[in-house]
């Protein structure tokens, strides 16, 4: 039994590593401040080996400076933990602390890793370094270019038995993955789900073909990387990299006990009785739907079919959503249909912003980076600015441009898309007071 | 690496390099001959990658059942002075 209202699921816990900060406060700082770290990208692998024509530019993107990992992490786990591990073991880290998990029962906790094919920048420097040595390939290579290798490495150190999987659905799959850790709590599979947005570690392959493809940004702005990501803004040439992972921690609303006025919460589960603040959002009503359609082209009708649904589970008009926070890649076709799809169901009159305009596009964490950019700028009061939106493709909306705006959101909208078809949204409900 | 002019201690101070690489826990162990790595704490993924480095260190080919064998990691050093 799970007490009187089952369906009504909170975030309880928030873990967030991007290029602009790590950790809740640097990021909601940086977010509100209108940070960037858009640069020409320099780690290993990221590179061209060699230009086809000799004129090609190097590839833009946000990198993460310096990663700090927790003491407590073992660093024997970490000698062979890809970068992908790394950023999810540190991310963890701070949405486990965040929720005070130490004194729940390890059967009844779960974890949901959202992304696929996550270590590709690994895999093509192993092949490029053992091409003529195969015979001495680490062995351990075999479990590192594994997916699930984040879901063994993060169950083992944080001693989760409740659940461990991944959950792929491209640029969708942070969202996807906060949508079936909370289907997981729902469902009484767990108590506590924690879902991660995975850092997609791209190697100059995955850049040259989604550079090939249309889909990332150009050389456009080779010289000016500060300029590159420009989601809805009338400039825009295609979506900008930003190395960056997510998590948030999930449970059911009746079995956390929580007074507003005091902001105090009591943990129900296992008769723990562990004090914290109270949720930073219910995740009020969601979303899935897929176009029946592989390519990355976008589409109206399956956008809009899952804002309505989302708004219809979480029992909103759309009226009632004050802030949208959009997928937003800065895609030529992408964004036009979003905006579309936010106008055709009535949501051209809530504040709008794009966190990928400061972090770039997360991919697989790019949902969830969005998630929790909502749910912080929810408690600061705050919408953060919009970077290089100088002319935005519809003047009608109402944009969060060049400077933050002073806001408080009751109700949030966020949208997520994946090559592949598949649309998401979710919407939020504050319950944290300011 | 130049592996002509190694002595099993070279080898043995090489693999005993690659062991405190992997297990960092080890860096004040004082290794000796007798030591087994299982009983310093590798886990069998643990030891293949210390055989592994040890044998990229020393440009040699050999499969990695050979050495199975080995009780300890002077018998390691042992067994892959003789392969060079």
């Amino acid at each position: 039994m799970h007490g009187p209202d089952p369906a009504r699921i909170v975030v309880t816990g928030i873990g967030i590593t991007t290029s602009i900060g790590q950790g809740r406060r640097a990021f909601v700082d940086a977010l509100l401040a209108g940070e960037h770290r858009f640069s020409v990208m320099r780690r290993p692998g990221r590179q061209r080996p060699s230009a086809v024509d000799g004129t090609a530019a190097p590839f833009i993107g946000a990198e993460i400076a310096d990663l700090r990992m927790p003491a407590t992490i073992p660093t024997a786990m970490l000698r062979n933990a890809s970068w992908s591990a790394q950023a999810a073991l540190a991310t963890l880290h701070e949405a486990w602390e965040d929720a005070g998990l130490e004194n729940v029962d390890p059967d009844r906790i779960g974890l949901i890793v959202g992304g696929s094919n996550l270590q590709q920048r690994e895999l093509v420097q192993n092949q490029i370094k053992y091409q003529d040595r195969i015979e001495f390939l680490r062995p351990t290579h075999a479990m590192t270019f594994m997916d699930s290798d984040l879901c063994g490495i993060c169950s083992e150190v944080f001693g989760i038995r409740g659940l461990s999987i991944t959950v792929g659905g491209a640029s969708a799959s942070g969202q996807l993955a906060a949508i079936q850790a909370a289907e997981a709590v729902r469902s009484g599979q767990v108590d506590v789900c924690i879902a991660l947005g995975a850092l997609m570690d791209l190697s100059f392959f995955e850049c040259q073909a989604f550079r090939s493809l249309g889909a990332m940004g150009s050389d456009r702005f080779a010289d000016q990387p500060e300029l590159a990501c420009r989601p809805f803004d009338r400039d825009h040439d295609g979506f900008i990299f930003g190395e960056a992972c997510g998590a948030i921690v999930v449970r059911r609303a009746s079995d956390v006990t929580f007074d507003t006025k005091q902001d105090v919460t009591r943990d129900a589960v296992q008769g723990a009785m562990s004090h914290a603040r109270s949720p930073y959002a219910e995740l009020k009503g969601w979303a899935m739907a897929w176009d029946a359609n592989r390519n990355p082209n976008p589409s109206l009708e399956g956008e809009t079919t899952v804002i309505r649904r989302a708004l219809a589970m979480a029992g909103l008009a759309a009226d009632a959503i004050d802030y949208v926070n959009p997928h937003g890649t800065g895609s030529m076709v992408g964004d036009e249909t979003e905006l579309a799809a936010l106008r055709a169901c009535g949501l051209d009159h809530a504040y709008i912003n794009a966190t990928k305009s400061l972090v770039g596009h997360g991919l697989s964490a790019a949902g969830m980076v969005e998630l929790i950019a909502i749910m912080l700028q929810m408690e600061a009061g705050k919408l953060h600015p919009t970077r290089n939106l100088e002319n935005p493709m519809d003047a009608g909306f109402r944009w969060v441009a060049a400077d933050p705006v002073d806001h408080r959101v009751e109700r949030a909208l966020n949208m997520s898309m994946g090559f592949g078809g598949i649309n998401t949204a979710v919407c939020l409900q504050r319950c944290r007071p300011l | 690496m130049t592996t002509t002019a190694l002595a099993t201690e070279d080898i043995f101070a090489i693999i005993v390099g690659h062991a405190r690489e992997v297990l960092p826990g080890l860096d004040d162990h004082a290794f000796q001959f007798s030591d087994s790595l299982r009983d310093l704490g590798a886990n069998s993924i643990d030891r293949s990658e210390i055989v592994m480095l040890t044998l990229e260190s020393l440009s040699l080919k050999i499969p990695m059942i050979e050495v199975a064998k080995a009780e300890n990691m002077g018998e390691l050093a042992t067994l892959l002075h003789a392969r060079l």
